[in-house]
């Protein structure tokens, strides 16, 4: 039995592409998707026809994954989509710089330096306090079109 | 007054008080400060004893809001203080508000009146059972001379305000709360229904009469219309209640032969019920003429009133009607027992006075459409509903007879017609009386068609013409509708499914109408079709088919209704009606039904042709193909033994009518003949390749497609096994392994493909060909699966879309198939499950952050246990438990703990739901895993090394608890799935709560601390139950002298430190405070004595000791002699003895009832 068609693709370095056409018909609530070059998550798809006996077309409400920002697109449902690569990485945090950057540490064991702490309030908060009580904090850094942010915390030392 | 409780009052304080609630009652009006005002409002209501103050108010502020709550205060405090008030005070309260509400019965603030109206009618109705017979006629003998008029209109208005929120009190889906078990609602409905009812619409009755005449011949508005109307509401009203306490059994043979019925089923739905008083209520209502001066009275006024349009609408006209159409329901003893003579008569004097409100139907739809009024259209419409259901179809038609030369189907008819034809004409415009009578009028003809079997005469010749003529109109007037609208946009919202059923229904009772005239309803649609595929096909190119294509598209729709029923889940025949008409019809060629049948799916056969189908087979128009070969191949494709089965019952049931077997016998095995089925079936799969590879994107078809029609013809035996012999369908299912064609499918149509192809194996004889069927077809994808998870690269090429993308389709495939689990396929799906256990691991490790996909994981596994646990032997489920131990562990680990932030508020929201959809797979993973205990306890094969299913749970338990927060509890189904699954543990293995670790166990108890405080009674229910169980295993060992739950000890709040103390008194300490201090809900109450009972009996002395410490708080002596009185009563009635069998938990719930709603009375007073 041949499967060789199911195989995938991409290649470890093929990562040059952002994105990846999808059809729309096929994208999903919470899948990504690009809208005017901003990579987003979809809160929201519907479908209709153009006049009643034309073909489907998508529309999606979708959210800009980096800046929160509200974003609609209408595509026919048998045209293809970008969907951005969204990357979650986690990374021990090591440091917090004085100039509002973070010290973090990757899995190779290399730092990582160039990232501004995070604009929101409460992960903010949480981020300083834990630190300051001395807790080994993972903290969870999305990157997608060569934008990165860090988007979550998570507590691993039991002390 | 004499007996008014309360004390002597204190002016000042008086003043005081009505000032505050003044003060309060403006604020709210004004939406300053709401919640305070509230505050002072309620402040009233709970407080001790304030009935001087409300008097005060009532009888002296000028605010109406602040009468209207002192009136509240009144009910809501004496119901919950009705165990310290004296019987004096009692009736003083009652008499009192009658007297207000008769004093000021002129006053302009109708809803002051009404609400101190339904006061004294809470209060009376609260002492029903205590009050004599005395007192009650004392009280009524009053309201009897107000009714009746003797103290002029306003009083008298007043009167039946009052009778009408007291018949409202009493009927019990009205009545409001008094913290009382559903026996005394019950009790007090009876009594009411027995002794006064008949009396009440007496009063009322005359209080018409003496009125009537005054308000013929005044030419102003004047009181007594107030009144009477109010009279007329008061009896339609009563006509309403729902007798149940004097039916008397009826001989019902002689009704049936003169065509009399009863269809209680369809009034429902217009929230209508038939009227059955029973035959004491013959004379009032029948033998005395009644309905007739009812009827006479309506038909004058209305003739006075002929030259205001608007009369239809007034209050006297309505209630008027709803009387009628209430007179119309009428049925069972009432009438005499005269073969139904006295039912047909009073029927066709209602119709023969209703027919004015609806005849000429044509001119009364135009008055309505300038303007007028539509209410006596739509009431007459209810009439007709109301005869049409307790008679029979023809009885039905020979109503009218007497007084036109035509019959009721006629009128029925015309009514209908008009009624579609303003729908489709004013289908944007906001009136709705051409919707409402619509759908009455199709119930009406649903009730008259709709049950054959019932009814062996069919519809007459002339009723068959006027269907006939009624379908035209509407075809007609729908493809009128259809043309128009074909360029517009269709929107495919939430309403979009809403609407679709809607419509179904709609459809399915047209058709209904078709088949009652198949023999020219059917060959008229096939004429219409005919028409519109000449016209597609002579187009050349130039004009638009647009229009046409949508005609097409609703004829499909409508056709299919009239060939097929709906049938959801059942095994579909072909529709009687259609079967036992067509008597003369020889050969199967010159069968109308068909005829159509082929000149439709030859048609639809066109659309292979790719030239074809890029002119007109639109996506719209390939999904009314598409759903139309689904309910025709479920419906005509007949299994052979069936059609056999069909015919021999037809030879019973019509001895001597040759030509109409000879036609069933056709219609039952035409579709075979000459290979034709082989053939359709062969279309099918073909036609759904196309729409699955050709249609792209184009969703709603796709899904009918897998969901309609292959999940229609793989679920029947009989035309799977043609199926999966035809070549087209193993073009299908190589497509599907191996090709890419199908991949483009969105997830959900994967699911649903790969569950109807894996399904078909089971309809393979051979079974090593259906093994090989199935690992043919699945066995690619499980492999690849397997292969890329075991890729050295995959950690960074897995977060790329396309490979996230193909996971997610693999995953939706397996899902699909682990669905399909059947005996005869389990092994080689558990076997395919078993390949992809390690990587899914791998993958759940891989895509930790892609929350879509570690969602697919979790329910692929909830789907593959549930479809497995019950075959798998030790070995196996050893395997399964271990990986799905492992699964829970390793989520359990990236998500303890983990804050997730976004900028966006509805993000974050949507990462709450996707957690909160991910726990409650884990729930329902662990439910799935409980289930094959179940089994195997029954099989009892449990082999060496069968691991401990109990303690899989609680290990599992432990690890999903720490990850449901209190904010996901908030979800309902979520904390029901929860505290479902723990009581069920706690139920079935208390013995295990022994070994937990001491956080394992003060998780669990502190879940049931939350859950017994819980808004949903469901979970209150079911923590009652875990409670329960725990105690009475508790109770029970200790009693068999071994330790119980000894050992786990619990910290709680104690009175004044935190104590460690057994589950037994913590849970006791606990119950006590809820049952007396708490809202609780009496319906609870039952499960509350069960948990409770095993806690008196582990912990006396405790409970000795906190029954003394609540009664040393009491401050009243009144209250702590009757609460002392409560608890000795609580233990000691009833012989309880100290056992958990049955009888005395029987016994232990009747006493805490009777606790209950004696303490609540006064111990909720804040």
């Amino acid at each position: 039995m041949s499967d060789e068609e199911h195989h995938f693709e991409s290649k470890a370095d093929a990562g040059a592409s952002k994105t990846y056409p999808q059809q729309a018909g096929t994208i999903r609530k919470n899948g990504h998707i690009v809208i005017k070059g901003r990579p987003c998550k979809v809160v929201e798809v519907s479908t209709s026809k153009t006049g009643k006996h034309g073909h489907a077309k998508c529309h999606f409400v979708a959210i800009d994954i980096f800046t929160g920002k509200k974003l609609e697109d209408i595509v026919p449902s048998s045209h293809n989509c970008d969907v951005p690569h969204v990357n979650r990485t986690d990374y021990q945090l090591i440091d917090i710089s004085e100039d509002g950057f973070v010290s973090l540490l990757t899995e190779n064991g290399d730092t990582k330096d160039d990232l501004r702490l995070p604009t929101d309030e409460t992960l903010l908060k949480q981020l300083k306090d834990g630190f300051s009580e001395g807790k080994d904090l993972i903290l969870s850094v999305m990157s997608a079109m060569g934008e990165e942010q860090i988007c979550g915390l998570k507590d691993i030392g039991k002390n | 007054m004499q007996g008014f409780p309360g004390g002597t009052p204190d002016p000042q304080q008086l003043q005081a008080t009505m000032v505050a609630i003044e003060q309060a009652c403006s604020l709210i009006q004004l939406h300053m400060n709401p919640s305070e005002a509230e505050k002072v409002i309620s402040s009233l209501h709970l407080s001790l004893m304030p009935y001087q103050s409300c008097r005060f108010i009532l009888e002296t502020s000028q605010m109406p809001n602040a009468r209207f709550q002192a009136a509240g205060a009144i009910g809501d405090a004496a119901v919950r203080e009705w165990g310290i008030l004296t019987d004096e005070n009692k009736r003083s309260l009652i008499i009192y508000s009658l007297n207000y509400v008769m004093e000021h019965a002129s006053s302009p603030e109708g809803y002051v009146q009404s609400k101190v109206s339904a006061v004294a009618a809470r209060l009376l109705k609260r002492g029903w059972v205590e009050f004599s017979d005395q007192e009650k006629a004392a009280i009524f003998s009053e309201v009897e001379q107000s009714v009746r008029g003797i103290h002029g209109p306003n009083r008298q208005y007043a009167a039946i305000n009052f009778l009408e929120t007291l018949v409202s009190e009493f009927s019990p889906s009205t009545a409001s709360a008094m913290g009382l078990p559903k026996e005394f609602h019950e009790q007090c409905e009876c009594s009411l229904e027995v002794h006064f009812l008949k009396d009440f619409y007496c009063w009322a009755q005359s209080a018409v009469f003496n009125t009537a005449d005054k308000i013929l011949n005044s030419n102003v508005t004047i009181p007594e219309e107030r009144a009477c109307s109010a009279a007329l509401r008061l009896m339609f009203q009563i006509l309403s209640w729902n007798f149940k306490h004097m039916v008397e059994h009826e001989s019902s043979d002689a009704k049936i032969n003169s065509g009399l019925r009863m269809d209680t089923i369809n009034l429902k739905k217009f929230e209508r019920s038939l009227v059955k008083p029973g035959s004491m209520w013959r004379e009032i209502l029948i033998s005395s003429g009644h309905t007739t001066w009812v009827l006479n009275f309506y038909t004058t006024l209305r003739q006075k009133y002929s030259y205001d349009t608007l009369w239809g609408d007034s209050p006297i006209a309505v209630s008027c009607r709803q009387l009628i159409v209430q007179l119309c329901s009428l049925a069972g003893s009432v009438f005499p027992n005269d073969n139904g003579d006295a039912q047909i008569k009073h029927l066709m004097m209602i119709l023969s006075a209703v027919i004015l409100w609806i005849e000429p139907s044509d001119a009364i739809a135009a008055s309505i459409r300038n303007g007028g009024s539509e209410s006596e259209f739509i009431d007459g419409c209810h009439a007709l509903l109301s005869m049409a259901s307790l008679t029979t179809c023809s009885l039905f038609d020979n109503l009218l007879k007497s007084i036109r030369h035509y019959g009721t189907i006629n009128l029925l008819s015309a009514l209908t017609s008009e009624a579609v034809k303003s729908v489709l004409v004013n289908q944007s415009e906001e009136e709705t009386w051409g919707v409402d009578s619509l759908d009455i009028l199709l119930e009406t003809w649903n009730v008259i068609l709709g049950d054959v079997d019932a009814d062996k005469s069919p519809i007459s010749v002339d009723g068959a013409l006027a269907a006939s003529n009624l379908f035209k109109i509407i075809v007609e007037s729908h493809l009128k509708a259809a043309a128009d609208s074909a360029f517009e946009d269709t929107d495919d919202t939430e309403y979009f499914h809403v609407s679709v059923s809607k419509r179904d229904e709609q459809l399915a009772l047209y058709a209904l109408i078709a088949r009652a005239a198949a023999d020219t309803t059917i060959p008229f649609l096939a004429q219409l079709f005919s028409e519109r595929f000449a016209r597609l096909n002579q187009r050349n190119g130039e004009s638009d088919p647009t229009q046409t294509l949508e005609e097409l598209y609703w004829l499909l729709l409508v056709t299919s209704h009239v060939l097929t029923d709906s049938g959801e889940g059942e095994t579909l025949l072909i529709p009687e009606a259609l079967q036992a008409g067509f008597s003369n019809v020889i050969e199967a060629a010159q069968h109308p039904v068909v005829t159509i049948s082929w000149s439709i799916i030859n048609f639809s056969r066109q659309c292979l042709d790719p030239g074809i189908r890029a002119k007109y087979f639109s996506p719209r128009l390939m999904e009314a193909v598409i759903w139309f070969l689904a309910r025709w191949v479920a419906t005509y494709l007949v299994p052979l033994d069936v059609s056999r089965g069909q015919v021999n019952r037809g030879e019973i049931d019509c001895t001597g009518t040759n030509g109409s077997q000879h036609s069933r016998k056709l219609l039952n095995s035409f579709a075979w003949e000459n290979n034709q089925g082989e053939l359709v079936l062969d279309f099918v799969v073909l036609i759904s390749m196309l729409s699955l590879t050709t249609y792209q994107g184009e969703i709603e078809l796709q899904t009918l497609t897998c969901q309609k029609l292959l999940a229609t013809v793989v679920r029947r035996k009989h035309t799977c096994t043609y199926l999966v012999q035809l070549d087209s369908w193993r073009d299908l299912t190589r497509a599907f392994a191996s090709g890419r064609s199908l991949l483009s499918l969105s997830g959900r149509l994967q699911r649903s493909l790969a569950e109807t192809l894996a399904c078909a194996a089971s309809c393979i004889k051979d079974p090593e060909v259906s093994a090989q069927y199935l690992r043919d077809l699945m066995g690619p994808v499980a492999g690849c699966l397997v292969e890329n998870a075991n890729r050295s690269d995959i950690k960074s090429v897995a977060q790329q879309a396309d490979v996230t993308y193909m996971v997610c389709c693999l995953l939706e495939r397996l899902r699909g198939a682990a669905r399909a689990a059947q005996p005869r396929t389990q092994k080689i799906l558990f076997e395919m499950g078993r390949t992809v256990m390690n990587p899914l691991l791998t993958l759940l490790e891989v895509y930790k952050n892609q929350s879509t996909v570690v969602y697919m994981i979790l329910k692929f596994v909830v789907d593959f246990v549930d479809g497995q646990a019950v075959f798998l032997d030790a070995k196996e489920t050893s395997d399964l438990v271990s990986f799905c131990l492992r699964l829970l562990q390793i989520y359990s680990s990236h998500n303890i703990g983990k804050v997730m932030l976004s900028l966006s508020s509805s993000l974050r929201n949507e990462s709450q739901a996707e957690k909160y959809k991910d726990l409650r797979a884990l729930l329902r993973l662990l439910t799935n895993i409980c289930s094959k205990d179940l089994v195997g306890f029954l099989s009892d094969c449990d082999g060496e090394g069968s691991p401990d299913i109990a303690e899989v749970i609680y290990v599992g338990l432990d690890i999903v608890t720490p990850l449901i927060s209190l904010d996901l509890l908030k979800y309902p189904k979520l904390s029901r799935d929860y505290f479902l699954l723990m009581s069920h543990l706690l139920e079935v293995y208390p013995e295990k709560v022994a070994h937990l670790n001491r956080e394992a166990f003060a998780r669990i108890i502190g879940s049931l601390d939350f859950g017994l405080r819980n808004q949903d009674s469901d979970v209150v229910e079911r923590c009652l139950a875990a409670v329960n169980a725990l105690a009475s295993y508790h109770f029970k060992e200790r009693f068999g002298g071994r330790g119980g739950l000894n050992l786990q000890l619990m910290e709680s709040e104690g009175s004044n430190s935190k104590v460690q103390e057994s589950i037994s008194s913590h849970f006791l300490r606990l119950l006590l405070q809820i049952l007396l201090f708490e809202d609780f809900r009496l319906e609870l109450a039952g499960h509350a004595a069960d948990a409770l009972l095993p806690l008196l009996f582990c912990e006396q002395e405790l409970y000795q000791r906190l029954v003394h410490e609540l009664l040393e708080k009491q401050q009243n002596p009144i209250v702590k002699s009757r609460l002392a009185t409560a608890f000795h009563n609580l233990t000691s009635s009833n012989n309880l003895s100290s056992s958990l069998d049955r009888p005395n938990r029987q016994r232990f719930r009747k006493n805490i009832l009777s606790f209950l709603v004696d303490v609540s009375s006064f111990m909720q007073i804040k």
